[in-house]
């Protein structure tokens, strides 16, 4: 694996390009999943700003209802321990590139921290997106463009979502075999990219309006 | 010079590798049966492990990410935990049965019951898996494993009418005495004995754990093309014996001996020395396999270190679930469960659980993201569809023959 594949320098999908990828750090030894990752709103818009990893941001991931009640659960194991419904962290500026894996940029021993704010983006992708009151979709992934150095959220690819959403192939008209291609883009047709500017997230609704 | 010795310990390695207790007890059974009437199964399973694990193989070696890996990040944190939790029953189920199989091998040297001789494998597997070098692993039992070459002796010893052979192989000729749904049953069975996930799991982990690169990808197919169709042929090798031997006397094969009676009817004590060395040497080479291998995809899946390539401090998770796995295992044994029911039962499930593995890693070798200029070519894509389909078609079809036939009576 050489450095010259750096993911983070050109614009890049969230979740098919660094979500659920291994994180490994500067002396090449595993460091965990990039179970989720944090979303900040900044005066240029939402960026990406921390990896989340470990069983709580795991846990958050396997799904609304289900995944709240197993982190609850996941506390409750021991309730000495302060924030362990709080997703450990790794702030992005520790990553030093992505190839088909995230490479730290230090040893991974201590690497985590418990100081994590704003918003997940397992909890973006799933949402409804509504269009003047109807639904047209959900969200299913998101479209990042680096500036200068912060990687900002610019558009959403909103789809019908369900199985096949991470395969990545309507998101690819090349992508073989032939068959899984027609199947996959037929069921997930209609698939399209809304820009951020145009929509108002609803985090506690769990909406997007268009 | 260095690097044909490498190719060819690579070779021998695949072939003793491939047989293990599944396609042992499957083969010999459907041997006794059947007769070569379902060659054409072991071939076709034989194709789609090629194709599969040199995707595999190819996917570890351009972008070292290794099954589990892949199957979380193409399908996601729920999907893939269903598939994780899948995929890892049936490979305990046959870590179990590998297990079983190194104590039935023992067995039949020492005449101790298996039950009483389980917990020491156990002991000895777990050491190895902890303390042992990973090439050690894979090639010492690859190599001591090709003694089942006895068994094309053993068909070559007893002077068949090989136009005979030939003729039911060719025609998938069912003989009279037996229902067309127990010859499905047996066909789906072999097939899933020839295609056992695990086997895809260990060979793309084992790619990362040797550090594949790019320039390694001919050395690994040399060891898929050539090596696992020779090891394909033991299989046939097994089938015929058993028929030519077994077949006359109707005998229905239900344990490890009456596997290895072939050998013995046809060459006598050294052929049985010799093919109970093959035994021990597959099952307990399996067994080491199959003990990583859920060691492998629980870590992959959750991202922690794994493999042999670090010190076991330095992967603790990973040892501790190999360690608990090898005791659920023997605690299961302790029962007293016969270990060649295990192995029926588990390349069934084997069979059903193929298309949650296959699936992502057909995906992945297609997606140049990952692969760049070493995505699919036509060809393998081609077969890799109607691999898929027949995947799919014996995953579904599994369970339901399983209940009506009754597991093959």
């Amino acid at each position: 694996m050489s450095q010259t594949t750096n993911r983070l320098a050109d614009p890049f999908d969230a979740v098919l390009h660094l979500l659920d990828r291994q994180l490994i750090d500067v002396d090449g030894l595993l460091a965990g999943k990039v179970d989720d990752l944090e979303l900040t709103e900044g005066p240029d818009g939402w960026r990406i700003t921390a990896v989340l990893t470990g069983t709580t941001a795991l846990l958050h991931r396997l799904g609304g209802r289900i995944g709240n009640r197993l982190v609850e659960l996941h506390a409750q194991l021991r309730v000495t321990e302060p924030d362990r419904d709080v997703p450990w962290r790794i702030p992005i500026t520790q990553v030093s590139y992505v190839d088909s894996a995230v490479h730290l940029d230090r040893a991974r021993k201590g690497v985590l921290h418990h100081n994590h704010v704003g918003r997940r983006l397992g909890r973006l992708t799933g949402m409804r997106v509504l269009e003047s009151g109807r639904c047209v979709g959900r969200v299913i992934d998101v479209h990042v463009v680096p500036a200068s150095g912060r990687l900002v959220l610019e558009s959403l690819v909103v789809g019908r979502g369900g199985p096949g959403s991470y395969l990545g192939y309507d998101r690819n008209e090349e992508k073989g075999p032939w068959l899984v291609r027609a199947i996959v883009r037929a069921w997930h047709r209609g698939t399209r990219t809304v820009p951020l500017s145009r929509a108002a997230i609803d985090w506690d609704a769990r909406e997007v309006n268009l | 010079m260095k690097k044909y010795i490498q190719v060819a310990l690579g070779i021998l390695t695949a072939i003793g590798g491939f047989v293990d207790i599944g396609d042992l007890v499957t083969n010999a059974q459907v041997g006794a049966r059947f007769g070569t009437s379902l060659v054409w199964s072991t071939l076709v399973g034989l194709v789609g492990i090629c194709l599969f694990a040199e995707m595999s193989g190819r996917v570890a070696a351009v972008s070292g990410r290794a099954t589990f890996d892949l199957v979380r990040e193409r399908l996601g944190p729920r999907f893939g935990m269903l598939n994780l939790v899948g995929s890892m029953l049936v490979t305990l189920l046959t870590y179990i049965a590998e297990i079983g199989g190194v104590a039935l091998s023992l067995e039949l040297v020492s005449s101790v019951q298996h039950v009483l001789i389980v917990p020491f494998v156990a002991l000895v597997v777990w050491l190895v898996l902890w303390r042992a070098k990973f090439n050690l692993i894979e090639n010492a039992f690859g190599i001591l494993g090709l003694a089942l070459i006895v068994f094309a002796v053993a068909v070559w010893q007893l002077a068949p009418d090989w136009g005979s052979l030939a003729h039911q192989a060719a025609t998938a000729a069912k003989p009279h005495d037996e229902l067309w749904s127990t010859y499905w049953y047996y066909a789906v069975a072999l097939f899933g004995a020839a295609m056992t996930p695990y086997e895809v799991f260990f060979f793309s982990s084992g790619g990362v754990e040797e550090k594949w690169s790019t320039e390694d990808i001919g050395v690994m197919r040399a060891n898929v093309f050539i090596g696992f169709p020779l090891g394909g042929l033991l299989s046939i090798a097994i089938v015929a014996a058993a028929w030519l031997t077994l077949g006359p006397l109707g005998v229905s094969v239900g344990s490890l001996d009456q596997v290895g009676l072939p050998v013995a009817v046809a060459m006598g004590k050294i052929g049985l020395a010799i093919v109970i060395v093959g035994f021990f040497a597959a099952t307990f080479g399996a067994a080491c396999e199959t003990g990583l291998s859920v060691g492998y995809s629980i870590s992959q899946y959750l991202g922690t270190q794994w493999g042999k390539f670090v010190r076991p401090d330095k992967a603790t998770f990973f040892h501790l679930v190999v360690g608990l796995s090898t005791v659920i295992a023997a605690g299961v044994l302790l029962t007293g469960v016969d270990p060649i029911k295990v192995t029926e039962v588990s390349v069934v499930f084997s069979a059903v659980a193929l298309p949650l593995t296959y699936f992502p890693i057909l995906v992945v070798a297609n997606d140049p993201d990952y692969m760049g200029e070493h995505v699919n070519g036509p060809v393998a894509n081609a077969l890799g569809t109607v691999m898929l389909v027949l995947v799919l078609v014996a995953s579904i079809a599994a369970i339901p023959l399983m209940i009506w036939t009754g597991m093959g009576r």
